[in-house]
């Protein structure tokens, strides 16, 4: 799941007409050279095993509705819905994106295997999203591609950033659905849509998405050591972080299914550390209490922001600039904290038994 | 001469497929132009009168016309650069803009 989505939204959760999510895709290049120049050899074996699982689409059948999703969901608490909402069309939009940068890589990349991954992983986002754009139409949330008919711009990152950032996004996706579907598989009566029943294998998807990403990096052990190790450390403490602040505005969907977001986050945190032990050199003092006052200190900053936000003009403009310095320090802050150093282990593939 | 034009911005047209799935199965939209038509950073891409009401079960493929712009060499630079600058656009964990719904 991608970024490069921004959803703008016609949203009141208490009108019942129709309401319109639009999706804004960007669109990206990268360098194709360097990106073609990525070898997969020193892991061959299981490359190639991975890659005949995805063309075995273990998951071809799962994203089918039942008579389930039929029922009536309009009695949600109107906090709840809202939420709720807001989560699919995020999801919605991840999904989205995860399909159109993939499938940018895949129609300009000569590497057969770099092209291959990237078919497959456009097929399984393009599949999620479909799935939520079905649940969003029970709703009465329409999804508008209107972004078709404006100008799209190319923006550029780094083969490598986009290595880094994709395998954060897809271990840590995982993370977070497992983490609801265990949650929910104790405590059924929170399971208050059907749609979280399907996780299970829907975050397997993620998870071998991740893999592919953890071969590909291995493979290429430039990218994991020098000067890229302080890369690694910037997206993993910028994934969380974002992660952090963002979970905290959704109190009433974490009541419902019972789990506080801290804590939420702390396992989601401490499941991506451990599985990101097969690529990454390094992992986050999560339990260092700094660690948690830094991410609590960037909420704040942002819930500050929020406020300025509202209150507009010169006097908001000039408040959110220095509270925009203020993240910034927070987050250096953060970043400076010692990191743990971690051997990475000859048997690189992991399987998805969280 | 060369060097003079690359610092233009030029723009051509070419066609494309517009290919439009909205089912339960898959939701995406994929534009494709002809030919080895290679976009760089800051290039952009306009398509003629696409589609876009696909309904619910529905899966299009039409022919449209596209006007790529290609940036120019300093807009083609600067793209390069500033995507350093934009790494958070990469990852998404969840999901909103805002902080409060």
């Amino acid at each position: 799941m991608i970024a490069s989505v921004r959803d703008d939204k016609v949203f009141d959760a208490t009108r019942a007409a129709q309401e319109n999510t639009i999706l804004s895709p960007r669109f990206y290049t990268t360098d194709f050279n360097e990106l073609d120049k990525t070898d997969v050899s020193a892991v061959r074996a299981q490359w190639d095993a991975l890659i005949a699982e995805l063309r075995s689409d273990p998951n071809k059948k799962h994203f089918v509705r039942t008579a389930e999703f039929d029922a009536d969901f309009s009695n949600l608490p109107p906090d709840l819905d809202k939420e709720f909402r807001d989560f699919l069309i995020s999801s919605i939009t991840a999904e989205f994106s995860g399909c159109v940068l993939y499938a940018e890589m895949k129609k300009r990349a000569k590497n057969r295997d770099i092209a291959e991954l990237f078919t497959f992983m456009s097929r399984d986002e393009a599949r999620h999203a479909g799935f939520i754009n079905d649940t969003l139409k029970d709703l009465g949330i329409g999804v508008d591609l209107g972004f078709l008919t404006k100008v799209k711009k190319y923006t550029f990152f780094r083969p490598k950033f986009i290595f880094y950032a994709t395998y954060l996004s897809e271990k840590i996706g995982y993370a977070r659905y497992i983490t609801i579907y265990r949650q929910l598989e104790r405590h059924p009566e929170r399971r208050f849509h059907p749609i979280f029943k399907w996780f299970e294998k829907w975050c397997n998807d993620e998870f071998r998405h991740g893999e592919a990403f953890a071969l590909l990096m291995r493979s290429n052990p430039r990218l994991l050591s020098g000067a890229n190790i302080y890369w690694i450390k910037f997206f993993v403490l910028a994934v969380f972080a974002t992660m952090y602040v963002r979970d905290h505005c959704r109190p009433a969907f974490h009541k419902a299914i019972g789990i506080d977001p801290t804590d939420y986050d702390f396992t989601v945190f401490r499941l991506t550390s451990e599985i990101s032990r097969q690529t990454f050199p390094l992992t986050l003092d999560i339990d260092n209490p700094r660690f948690k006052r830094g991410l609590d200190r960037l909420y704040e900053i942002a819930k500050l922001n929020e406020d300025a936000r509202a209150v507009g003009g010169l006097r908001g403009k000039l408040r959110r600039a220095s509270l925009t310095v203020a993240a910034a320090l927070a987050f250096a802050r953060l970043y400076k904290l010692p990191s743990k150093a971690n051997s990475l282990p000859a048997d690189i593939r992991l399987a998805p038994v969280w | 001469m060369n060097l003079l034009s690359s610092l233009r911005r030029r723009s051509f047209e070419a066609a494309c497929t517009v290919e439009i799935e909205r089912s339960a199965e898959s939701l995406h939209a994929h534009v494709v132009i002809d030919g080895d038509c290679e976009l760089q950073p800051g290039d952009e891409v306009l398509v003629h009168n696409p589609p876009t009401a696909a309904q619910f079960g529905e899966r299009i493929f039409v022919r449209r016309k596209a006007t790529i712009t290609r940036a120019g060499l300093p807009e083609r630079l600067w793209t390069r650069l500033a995507g350093n600058f934009e790494l958070t656009e990469l990852y998404d964990v969840s999901f909103t803009e805002r902080r409060r719904l």
